[in-house]
């Protein structure tokens, strides 16, 4: 599925796909995803959020 | 580590069956029987054959000492082993014995006796290829034997399974003393008051036992078959051990489940057809403790016994891995529902509820438990203990004798039945007080021991502020807690008093059959559940028995919190105790009542019933209208009772959300409140993304350690309607 064209309310840019980074429970992880060239706000699909991240959860919930 | 062995130091998971431990041969009757269960004659033959060494022998003399201490005895009839044992004899395919292909061993072995207990050793010995050979001073084989039974049935039976196996024997050879014998170990079975060297002979490797030793025939085999495994132990290390004895077993009756059913009467005497065997068989209890197993639901679920989940636990505490994780009990300590259940089913109380609060407590105290499982409830606490709280003395009282302690979740369900409660109360109590907050069970359940303490010494400060007044609890969970933490102020049960009273309901119902679902946290509250079935009778309810209730009661699935830590095994509680019974529940606790009727259960809160309240179908609330009924009881009983002016907030904007999105975001305890609070920042910072397609706005903000996401439109002078929202537990950026 090709991402959605988002554009960042502040800045006026499109998101473009970049290297994010998340933590969770002392572990730290990063997947591209879109993010504002000027001022880095990014966007994490529902898609993303259900999918590999909710798996990711569970497994260092359990780790 | 000591705790937890000494907690399961009297489980009696691994306690044989009373019939085994009675058996001479020690026969795995579980083992052998369920074999049977399941009609495998054949593997049913050969663990017995294995056990006995002379099936057909032991078969046919066996004084059945298992039928005496076989609980069934008073069932209907004690199982019949012994022709069981016959038609695993008679049904198997293959009787004869196994041939093993094992190297010939060097050591020597003499039995002094051909009776039934020499031959027994030597049969093992001979499997296992030791050179043996056997003494017997008469010209045959078989000793006492010949006086028992007919010599083709245990000749028959010698002879093949020895079938694979040689020995030299010497009949019409007497030994007179040891001292000539050069062998490497002497087994002496010389029978009912034969001869005894060991004494006189002061040699190692002399063995004794059977009927010389005083055995009976089934002890005399067993004797052979048990001193030849001391043998070999003693060829291999130079060591005698001692035979091991029948430890006996700590099993004891109560733990026993009995179904009744008739003892199987062969309708030939002294065996068993096919069928006939399967059928008693199946009688079987195959005694063992797991009563917890069977009645808890987290060891049912996940078939563990209390030593697995001691061990596993205790790894999980103190993980040995190198990256110090190895924690595969974490979830598990997080999904107990502390309903006690395990502990009141246990026939030596092992209460691992309790091990499994302490635990708990230790996870996190170690920041070692998911903020997740119990972030939701524990915020949820806080608004119950904070914006929604209210404690206050009557008007024109300035002390009190009772105080009502409603809990956060009635009023969450219905503000009415609150606010009944209330009338009623203070209808025959005048200065009955208000003391509305949580208990502090979410922060017990989530092993947050200073949180915990702070709620308690805030309810305690409360009643000391109310002139200690006695508590008039809605909800046995609150009750417990009061009764554990806060012992020194008495409490009483709203219902109590509505019975007192002379309560009636506003509509009788007529001859209504319903069961009484009795909250967990009844269980040792043997008098409320009496008035609960009192007061349902008298609203004209038939009330059929639950078999899970009084002392047996079950959690609902709200216990411990449980739902986001492990969800299925929630939904499944919820759909067992349902499915308990087809007729409609009464209980007492909302949070049953609520939770039940969520799956479509119809289920009445007593309340509904003699207030006239909701009906049993009453959809109950989303997680965000909960929120929204605490505050508006706090409003309506400050304005009805203390004349005060309404303070509920009304937010500027309006936000406006579909049925089917109110479900989700219900499902995934996303408040409304919260998906407000990030639109809000998303549009008082400018931190949002546009959408040109859709022509909607996205922002996330981090609330607690959740962080959630929205997708809203805005509407102009309206508010904003929210398109999306979910949520994570991961962090955006790094920790």
């Amino acid at each position: 599925m090709p991402e959605k064209k988002l554009i960042c309310y502040k800045c006026r840019k499109e998101l473009e796909l970049k290297k994010a980074n998340f933590s969770y429970l002392g572990h730290t992880f990063y997947t591209d995803a879109p993010t504002c060239p000027e001022c880095g706000i990014v966007y994490i699909s529902e898609d993303l959020v259900k999918g590999r991240m909710s798996d990711v959860e569970m497994q260092l919930e359990d780790k | 580590m000591a705790y937890t062995n000494e907690l399961v130091a009297d489980c009696l998971q691994f306690e044989e069956a009373f019939c085994s431990a009675e058996c001479p041969f020690n026969l795995d009757v579980r083992d052998f029987i369920g074999k049977l269960q399941q009609g495998r004659f054949n593997v049913a033959y050969r663990t017995y054959q294995y056990t006995v060494g002379f099936p057909g022998i032991v078969s046919s003399l066996c004084n059945e000492p298992c039928k005496l201490v076989c609980p069934m005895k008073d069932a209907g009839g004690a199982i019949s082993i012994r022709l069981l044992e016959k038609a695993a004899i008679d049904f198997a395919r293959n009787k004869d014995p196994e041939q093993y292909n094992k190297p010939p061993k060097l050591n020597k072995i003499a039995i002094i006796g051909a009776g039934i207990s020499g031959l027994a050793c030597a049969l093992r010995l001979t499997t296992k290829k030791y050179n043996v050979t056997i003494y017997e001073k008469s010209d045959r084989i078989g000793g006492h034997l010949h006086n028992m039974l007919p010599p083709d049935i245990f000749l028959g039976d010698i002879n093949r399974q020895f079938m694979h196996e040689q020995y030299t024997l010497h009949l019409n050879t007497e030994i007179l003393c040891l001292d000539d014998l050069c062998f490497d170990a002497i087994y002496v079975a010389t029978g009912k008051g034969g001869a005894e060297f060991r004494p006189a002979s002061g040699r190692d490797g002399v063995f004794s036992g059977g009927s010389l030793t005083g055995a009976d025939i089934m002890h005399a085999i067993a004797d052979g078959l048990n001193i030849s495994k001391t043998i070999e132990g003693y060829l291999k290390t130079g060591i005698i051990n001692q035979q091991e004895e029948i430890a006996g077993t700590k099993l004891i009756r109560e733990a026993i489940r009995i179904i009744t059913s008739n003892a199987l009467i062969p309708a030939d005497v002294d065996s068993y057809t096919k069928d006939e065997s399967l059928a008693e068989a199946k009688r079987c209890l195959k005694c063992a403790c797991d009563a917890c197993v069977h009645f808890s639901p987290l060891m049912n679920y996940f078939k563990k016994f209390p030593k697995r989940i001691t061990e596993e636990v205790e790894v999980t505490i103190h993980p040995s891995s190198l990256d110090g994780n190895a924690t595969l009990a974490t979830r598990f300590i997080s999904t107990c529902n502390h309903c006690g259940l395990c502990k009141e089913v246990c026939p030596v109380n092992i209460d691992v509820g309790e091990f499994l609060l302490q635990s708990h407590r230790t996870m996190h105290k170690k920041g070692a438990m998911p903020w997740v499982f119990h972030e939701f409830y524990l915020r949820d606490m806080e608004f119950s203990n904070g914006k929604a709280a209210l404690t206050r003395l009557p008007l024109g009282s300035d002390t009190s004798r009772y105080a009502f302690f409603p809990g956060c979740q009635l009023g969450a369900s219905d503000p009415k039945y609150v606010m009944q409660s209330y009338r009623f109360l203070t209808e025959h109590f005048p200065d009955m007080a208000l003391m509305m907050s949580c208990c502090g069970a979410p922060a017990e359940w989530a092993g947050d021991e200073a949180l915990h303490k702070s709620a308690l010494a805030k309810i305690k400060a409360d009643w000391e502020k109310l002139g200690q007044p006695k508590a008039i609890f809605a909800c046995p969970m609150c009750k417990q807690m009061f009764k554990r933490y806060l012992p020194m102020i008495e409490g009483e049960f709203l219902y109590n008093i509505m019975d007192e009273e002379g309560i009636l309901p506003v509509n009788l119902v007529k001859d209504r059959a319903a069961s009484i679902f009795d909250p967990c946290a009844s269980r040792y509250e043997e008098e409320l559940q009496k008035t609960i079935r009192k007061l349902s009778t008298r609203a004209g309810f038939n009330l059929e028995p639950l078999l899970m209730e009084g002392k047996l009661a079950e959690c609902c699935s709200y216990g411990g919190q449980v739902a986001v830590t492990y969800p299925p095994y929630a939904s499944n509680m919820v759909l067992t105790r349902i499915r308990q019974s087809e007729n409609p529940y009464i209980t007492y606790c909302i949070n049953c009542r609520d939770i039940f009727a969520a799956a479509k259960k119809p289920t009445w809160h007593i309340l509904d019933i003699f207030f006239d309240l909701g009906n049993e179908n009453r959809k109950p609330p989303t997680v965000s209208e909960r929120r929204y009924n605490r505050m508006k009881v706090k409003n309506q009983l400050l304005k009805e009772f203390w004349k005060e002016a309404n303070t509920m907030e009304k937010s500027e904007n309006e936000l406006i959300i579909s049925q089917e999105l109110r479900e989700k975001l219900n499902k995934e305890l996303i408040l409304e409140t919260d998906v407000y609070t990030v639109i809000e920042q998303c549009e008082k910072s400018g931190s949002k993304l546009f959408d040109p397609d859709k022509l909607t706005f996205s922002g996330h903000m981090q609330i607690g350690n959740m962080t959630y996401w929205v997708e809203y439109r805005t509407m102009k002078d309206i508010g904003f309607e929210l398109i999306n929202a979910y949520c994570h537990r991961m962090k955006l950026g790094e920790e």
